[in-house]
């Protein structure tokens, strides 16, 4: 059952993408209503995937790379819902739905070719799940931070262009998306401290490569946020940064 | 009883014959109770804006009630019997007429939501004035439901329809809203002024005004209710501004790649808009190479503009296939026939 809601909760993100694409060719792209419903639904069905192998390990359902693929796409859904919607940037769940399709198309190929099954602790360390879960969580805020980011350098190249398209309308204005990159970077930082610091707590230590590459994304993130800070990025330097940063971090989880 | 419409716009009539027609704000209160006392008209409003005077009305007997109409208006306005073509519209193309009013599909710029507002003022009036009843209310009532559902499911209010609103609509997409965002005007000529203004009606402040000659700019400054600065300070501030409108009479480029570059770095990446409406141009078009800097020309501008106006044009089918579904799915309530008492009180069984 777990595959199916993975299953559907991937074609839900599909039909929402598609039906976003239909919508702003022809004009009738109304912000994201539809698209919030089904974020809303894709949403529930993630959930229910990581209920059921939750269950089925009996603890945090981080064991594989497929899981990791669908926490990170959960992470990335569930963060659009609170954060990019406050910012009224509802475009930004459909540029994150090609992101979460392809992340959970990896993870039903991976699961349907060799499920490795239920993988119980032989003892429970919430401090482990701790971590899994913080880190995986600050990449949700990454993942979506790049997206802010390729959806600011479409917007850069509309307006130098002086021939604005069809999706220029429907894209938040610059200012908007600048501030949700920081602040999605800043609340990635911030779960990803959590994440690194309980790493220390753990039962059983972490190898040092393992320590060495979280550590690595933390200070690639510290150091754009302290550049920032102190110099005071320019819009399409953030832009770029936020999207060569998260291709690091996934590339560092891959390492891991 | 039916409904009707009686009036002329900007397309059947010049605005000398407008302006003649037109009602002034403070006495439509006192037209609207000379129009109930004429013998056929049971209800009205007056929709008076500058590009249309349209009454709109029920009456048991249409062509009487319009004709009676006709003649109050050239009566009390003075307007010669062949001076002046109103077009009359009766029972459901009074409606359709009147959403598509609703609509912005009859207004001068295409779309626009002024017109919204206006309707809805002129409807409060007549309510307010008890020139109303159960067919007018449900008639605008019904308009309103039109127009919002027109502007959310059509791109009719979308693009920009002027080199004005072409520039505001650029500066929020680059800066979000224009609240708190700093002007500049290089060069006080009547382009500048009209830019400038859009953009303050949108929030934009701290304006700042250069000009050759110092005396227009503290003028123009004046009316924006800005600050006058030198002709050759106005480097010196630009690192302090986020919108820079350049319009001189300079026969070469004002602001060069290099002015601009050289203050980037002081900006700490905050955007800069700059909106070049002098021929020839005041700034080096090089300048767009930069990052974080947009430049747009007067034809630019206007190119923007242009394909606004042609994307509403094309539009306007879909809108009226709106009207249209809206009409014969809901129909028009104004139309239906009256209620007897006996049915509204549920009581059917009453002979």
């Amino acid at each position: 059952m777990d595959k199916i809601y993975l299953i559907l909760a991937t074609l839900v993100f599909l039909g929402g993408f598609v039906l976003a694409v239909v919508a702003l060719r022809t004009g009738k792209y109304q912000t994201g209503r539809l698209n919030v419903g089904l974020a809303v639904l894709g949403l529930i069905f993630q959930s229910l995937f990581l209920k059921e192998r939750g269950d089925l390990h009996m603890r945090c359902p981080l064991t594989n790379g497929a899981e990791v693929l669908v926490f990170i796409s959960w992470s990335v859904v569930i963060l659009y819902l609170a954060v990019g919607r406050a910012f009224r940037l509802s475009l930004l769940g459909v540029f994150s739905m090609p992101l979460v399709f392809l992340f959970q198309s990896f993870a039903i190929v991976s699961l349907m070719s060799n499920d490795p099954g239920a993988r119980p602790p032989e003892s429970l360390d919430p401090w482990l799940e701790m971590h899994a879960a913080m880190s995986l969580l600050a990449y949700g805020a990454f993942g979506l931070a790049g997206i802010a980011g390729t959806m600011d350098l479409v917007l850069d190249r509309q307006l130098k262009s002086h021939s604005p398209g069809l999706l220029f309308y429907s894209l938040p204005p610059m200012k908007y998306l600048y501030d949700a990159m920081l602040r999605l970077m800043l609340i990635g930082a911030g779960l990803l401290t959590m994440g690194v610091v309980s790493a220390f707590f753990m039962a059983t230590s972490p190898t040092a490569l393992h320590l060495t590459v979280l550590g690595a994304v933390w200070l690639v993130y510290a150091g754009i946020l302290t550049v920032n800070v102190a110099r005071g990025l320019r819009p399409k330097s953030l832009s770029k940064l936020s999207i060569a940063a998260f291709s690091f971090a996934l590339i560092a989880l891959l390492v891991i | 009883m039916s409904i009707f419409c009686l009036g002329v716009n900007h397309k059947t009539a010049p605005v000398e014959i407008r302006e003649r027609l037109a009602f002034a704000e403070s006495a439509i209160p006192h037209h609207l109770k000379e129009i109930r006392g004429l013998e056929v008209v049971e209800e009205a409003v007056v929709l008076s804006t500058c590009n249309r005077v349209e009454i709109y009305g029920a009456a048991n007997h249409c062509e009487k009630a319009l004709d009676q109409l006709v003649e109050y208006l050239t009566k009390h306005f003075e307007v010669g019997d062949g001076d002046v073509e109103f077009y009359r519209h009766e029972a459901e193309a009074a409606a359709h007429h009147l959403f598509e009013v609703a609509s912005g599909l009859d207004s001068m710029v295409l779309g626009e939501t002024e017109i919204f507002g206006q309707i809805k003022k002129a409807y409060l009036t007549a309510q307010s004035t008890g020139a109303t009843s159960r067919r007018m209310n449900k008639l605008f009532q019904q308009s309103f439901s039109v127009g919002k559902q027109v502007r959310s499911s059509t791109r009719i209010q979308q693009g920009s329809t002027s080199v004005g609103s072409a520039a505001v609509d650029l500066a929020e997409k680059i800066f979000g809203h224009l609240e708190g965002c700093r002007v500049m005007i290089i060069g006080a000529g009547e382009m500048s002024r009209i830019t400038a203004q859009s953009l303050k009606s949108r929030g934009a402040e701290s304006i700042i005004v250069s000009n050759r000659s110092f005396d227009k700019a503290e003028d123009l400054a004046e009316e924006l209710g800005g600050k006058a600065i030198r002709f050759d300070e106005w480097a010196d501030y630009l690192d302090q501004v986020d919108i820079v409108i350049s319009s001189t009479g300079s026969p070469h480029a004002v602001v060069n790649k290099s002015d601009v570059a050289k203050v980037l770095k002081r900006r700490r990446g905050h955007s800069l808009f700059l909106i070049d409406i002098a021929v020839p141009r005041d700034v080096e078009s090089s300048v767009n190479d930069l990052d974080n800097v947009y430049l747009y020309n007067i034809d630019q501008l206007q190119r923007i503009a242009d394909a606004g106006v042609a994307q509403r044009h094309k539009q306007i089918e879909t809108c009226r296939g709106v009207i249209r579904d809206f009409l014969s799915n809901k129909g028009i309530d104004a139309l239906a026939s009256e209620p007897s008492k006996y049915t509204e009180r549920g009581d059917s069984n009453h002979p």
